[in-house]
C-alpha cells in the first residue's frame, strides 16, 4: 500500500519518501523522526509491562502516544508478540515482567553460556549442506530449544513448536504495518535479527566469548562467514513479505565498548560487510543498531557501500563526529539519549534536538531518533518536544538549504 | 622470569603465562613474588585500556588468565599476616538484575588489590548500608544498565545518609546510561564509564 497521507500540514513528501531520502543520503522535504517505543507505551498508558504481548492493547496504546504525543514518520517495532522469537534480536535467556520478574518491571537478559564452542564447529559443518537456512537452524533447533527448554524441544521437532509462532508474528506485524501506512506512517524496517558476531556474543555470553576471540579465533571467523548467505536469504524474504526495503540489523556487541577497532575489523565487520552488500545489490538498506560506543569504527564504515548503511545511535557514540567521517556515505540516526528524555527539561531536549538537526541533519541523510529504546520513564512533555523539533527547525525548504 | 610473567600476561598468552607460573614453581620461584608480576602485568593491562590500545575484551582475557595464575600460585602461599585492604562494597541496585559490567569492575578492583565485597544484583538500599556500615570507612560502587536504575541510585545514597554513614563512606556509580545528570541526580561522589574508571576513582576516593 502506497502511502499518500501527509503527517503534517507543511510536508510535501510523505513518510515512506522522506525516509528512504534520508536513508539515500539525499535532502528530503524535512528531518524524519521515528523514535523507538516499548516500554514507554505502557508506562503512558498505566498498562502492565506484560499487557505488552498483547497486540492490541500495544496498538491502541502506541495509538494513544502517536496522537497526543505524534506523530512521527515511521512504525520502529519490537517485532515478538512470542517471547520465544526475541531470541532472533537477543539469543539469551531472559525474565520477563509479570512471570519471573514483577508486573512492572522490565525485562532483563542472563548471561548465560546459550550457545557452545561446539557450535561453531555445527554451524561451519551443517552449514555448508544447506547455506540459506543455516541461521535459521541455529537459532530454531539450538537457541530457542536451550532457552526455553519446556516449551520448545530440540532438533527438527523445534519447528513444530515454531513455525506457528513464527506465521503468528509475522500476520499480527502485517496488519500492524498496514494500519500505521493509513495512518501515514512508514514501517522503518521487515522483522530485525542480530549479526553473527553479535549473535555469538550474546548466546556465548560476553565473558566466554571474550575468550573464545583469544582461544578459537578462526572458528569465530568462518562461524560468522557461514551464516552470512542465510541472513540475506531471511532478510530478503521478510523485507518482500512486509512489502519494505530496509533490514533492522542489531548489532549489540560490536562497539568499542566490548572489541577494539582491531577485532571489529577481524571478527565482526568482514561478515556484515558481505550481508550488508548481499541486501544492497536487492536494493535493500541496512539499519544497523549499533549501541554502545562506535567512535573507533567509524573510519572502517566508510567501507560499506555509500547510500546503502543507516547507522543509529544511542548516545554513547559521538554522533556529531560520526556525520564528520561517515555522513558521506551512512545516514546517521539518532540520538536522543534515555537519561536526557528521562531526567532533563523541555528546553534541554529541545536545544539537543536543534543540534543534532542543525549538525548533523545539514544536508540530509539524517533520521532524528530515541538513543535506542525511548527510555521508559521519560518524562512525556520532553518526548513531545522532540516530536515537534522536526517541525520547528527540520525543513529543508525554510532553514536549510 | 617473573618479569617475563607480567609481559606474558600484558599481551594476553593465556597458555605461555600459566606454563611459566608453572616452571617459575618447579623452580622454587617465591609465590609472593609471582603474584606480584601477575599484578605488574595487570597493571600494563589496564594502562593500554587507558590508552584505548586494549578493550574490555582484553581485559576480560586478562582477568581470566590472572584468576587461572593465582590459583596455580595459591596453594604454594604461606598464610601470612597481610595487612587489611580498603574495600569496595558493590552491587547492582534494587529492580535491575544486569550483572556483567558489575562482574567486571568487580574483578578489577580485586586485581589491584582491594578487598571486594560483592552484594550481587537487585540490591536493596538498606543491605548497602548495613554492609557499609560493617566495612567501617569504604567505598560502596553502585552498577545499573537501566534507567529505572537511577532512581534507585538516590535512594541507596539516601539510605546511607540516613544510617548516619555519609562522612565514612565514598560513593560512586556506574554502569549503561550514567552520566554526570545521573551522578548530579543520585549524589553520589563520582560515576565511571568503564572498568578502568571504576579503578581509578576507587584509588582517588580513598
Amino acid at each position: 500500500m502506497k502511502i499518500e497521507k501527509k503527517i503534517h500540514p507543511k510536508d510535501t513528501m510523505s513518510s515512506e519518501e522522506r525516509i528512504q531520502a534520508a536513508v539515500n543520503l539525499q535532502t528530503p522535504d524535512r528531518v524524519p523522526v521515528a523514535p523507538l517505543f516499548y516500554y514507554f507505551v505502557a508506562n503512558y498508558n498505566n498498562m502492565s509491562f506484560a499487557e505488552l504481548y498483547d497486540p492490541v492493547k500495544y496498538f491502541n496504546g502506541l495509538s494513544c502516544v502517536f496522537d497526543e504525543l505524534g506523530p512521527w514518520d515511521a512504525h520502529y517495532f519490537v517485532n515478538a508478540y512470542d517471547k520465544e522469537l526475541i531470541a532472533f534480536v537477543i539469543p539469551m535467556k531472559l525474565l520477563e515482567p509479570g512471570e519471573e520478574l514483577p508486573e512492572n518491571t522490565m525485562r532483563q537478559f542472563l548471561e548465560a553460556e546459550i550457545m557452545t564452542p561446539d557450535d561453531y564447529e555445527w554451524i561451519i559443518e551443517e552449514a555448508s549442506k544447506i547455506r540459506s537456512l543455516a541461521y535459521a537452524r541455529l537459532v530454531i533447533e539450538r537457541l530457542i530449544p536451550r532457552i526455553w527448554p519446556d516449551a520448545v524441544p530440540r532438533g527438527w521437532k523445534a519447528y513444530k513448536a515454531m513455525i506457528p509462532l513464527i506465521t503468528r508474528n509475522t500476520l499480527l506485524l502485517k496488519r500492524e504495518i498496514e494500519r500505521w501506512r493509513k495512518r501515514g506512517v512508514t514501517p522503518l524496517h521487515q522483522f530485525a535479527f542480530e549479526a553473527a558476531f553479535d549473535t555469538f556474543s550474546l548466546a556465548r555470553g560476553l565473558i566466554e566469548f571474550s575468550k573464545d576471540l583469544s582461544r578459537y579465533p578462526d572458528k569465530v571467523i568462518k562461524a560468522s562467514d557461514a551464516l552470512t548467505e542465510s541472513y540475506a536469504f531471511l532478510i530478503k524474504a521478510t523485507c518482500r513479505i512486509l512489502k519494505v526495503k530496509r533490514a533492522e540489523i542489531f548489532v549489540h556487541r560490536s562497539s568499542n565498548d566490548f572489541i577494539s577497532p582491531r577485532q571489529f575489523m577481524k571478527f565482526s565487520l568482514p561478515s556484515l560487510k558481505t550481508l550488508v552488500e548481499k541486501l544492497a545489490q536487492d536494493g535493500i538498506s541496512s539499519i544497523l543498531h549499533c549501541d554502545g560506543n562506535w567512535d573507533l569504527n567509524l573510519e572502517l564504515m566508510r567501507e560499506f557501500p555509500a547510500g546503502r548503511v543507516v547507522m543509529q545511535c544511542d548516545g554513547t557514540s559521538d554522533i556529531f563526529k560520526a556525520k564528520e567521517i561517515i555522513g558521506d556515505r551512512v545516514c546517521i540516526y539518532g540520538d536522543v539519549p534515555a537519561n536526557l528524555l528521562a531526567l532533563g527539561s523541555p528546553a534541554q531536549v529541545d536545544e539537543y534536538c536543534h543540534r543534532l538537526i542543525e549538525q548533523v541533519g545539514k544536508g540530509g541523510g539524517f533520521i532524528l531518533g530515541s538513543g535506542c529504546e525511548l527510555a521508559p520513564n521519560a518524562k512525556p512533555e520532553n518526548v513531545k518536544v522532540m516530536m515537534q523539533s522536526v517541525v520547528k527547525y527540520g525543513y529543508y525548504t525554510q532553514s536549510k538549504e | 622470569m617473573s618479569d617475563e610473567i607480567a609481559t606474558l600476561i600484558a599481551e594476553l598468552e593465556e597458555s605461555k603465562t600459566l606454563e611459566a607460573i608453572r616452571k617459575s614453581l618447579r623452580e622454587g620461584e617465591d609465590p609472593v613474588v609471582l603474584i606480584e608480576s601477575l599484578r605488574k602485568g595487570m597493571e600494563t593491562v589496564g594502562e593500554r585500556f587507558e590508552k584505548k590500545e586494549y578493550f574490555l575484551s582484553e581485559l576480560i582475557m586478562s582477568a581470566e588468565i590472572f584468576k587461572q595464575g593465582v590459583a596455580l600460585i595459591e596453594p604454594h602461599l604461606k598464610t601470612t599476616e597481610e595487612k587489611p585492604s580498603k574495600t569496595v562494597v558493590i552491587g547492582t541496585v534494587k529492580g535491575d538484575i544486569h550483572d556483567i559490567g558489575k562482574n567486571i569492575v568487580a574483578t578489577m578492583l580485586r586485581c589491584v588489590g582491594f578487598n571486594v565485597s560483592d552484594l550481587g544484583v537487585d540490591v536493596d538500599p538498606r543491605a548497602f548500608a548495613e554492609e557499609a556500615r560493617k566495612a567501617g570507612e569504604c567505598i560502596v560502587a553502585l552498577s545499573g544498565l537501566l534507567t529505572v536504575a537511577f532512581d534507585s541510585m538516590k535512594e541507596t545514597v539516601s539510605a546511607i545518609e540516613e544510617a548516619g554513614l555519609r562522612e565514612k563512606v565514598k560513593i560512586m556509580i556506574g554502569g549503561g546510561a550514567v552520566n554526570e545528570k545521573v551522578l548530579e541526580y543520585s549524589k553520589a561522589d563520582a560515576y565511571g564509564r568503564n572498568a578502568m574508571d571504576a579503578v581509578r576513582i576507587a584509588r582517588d576516593l580513598l
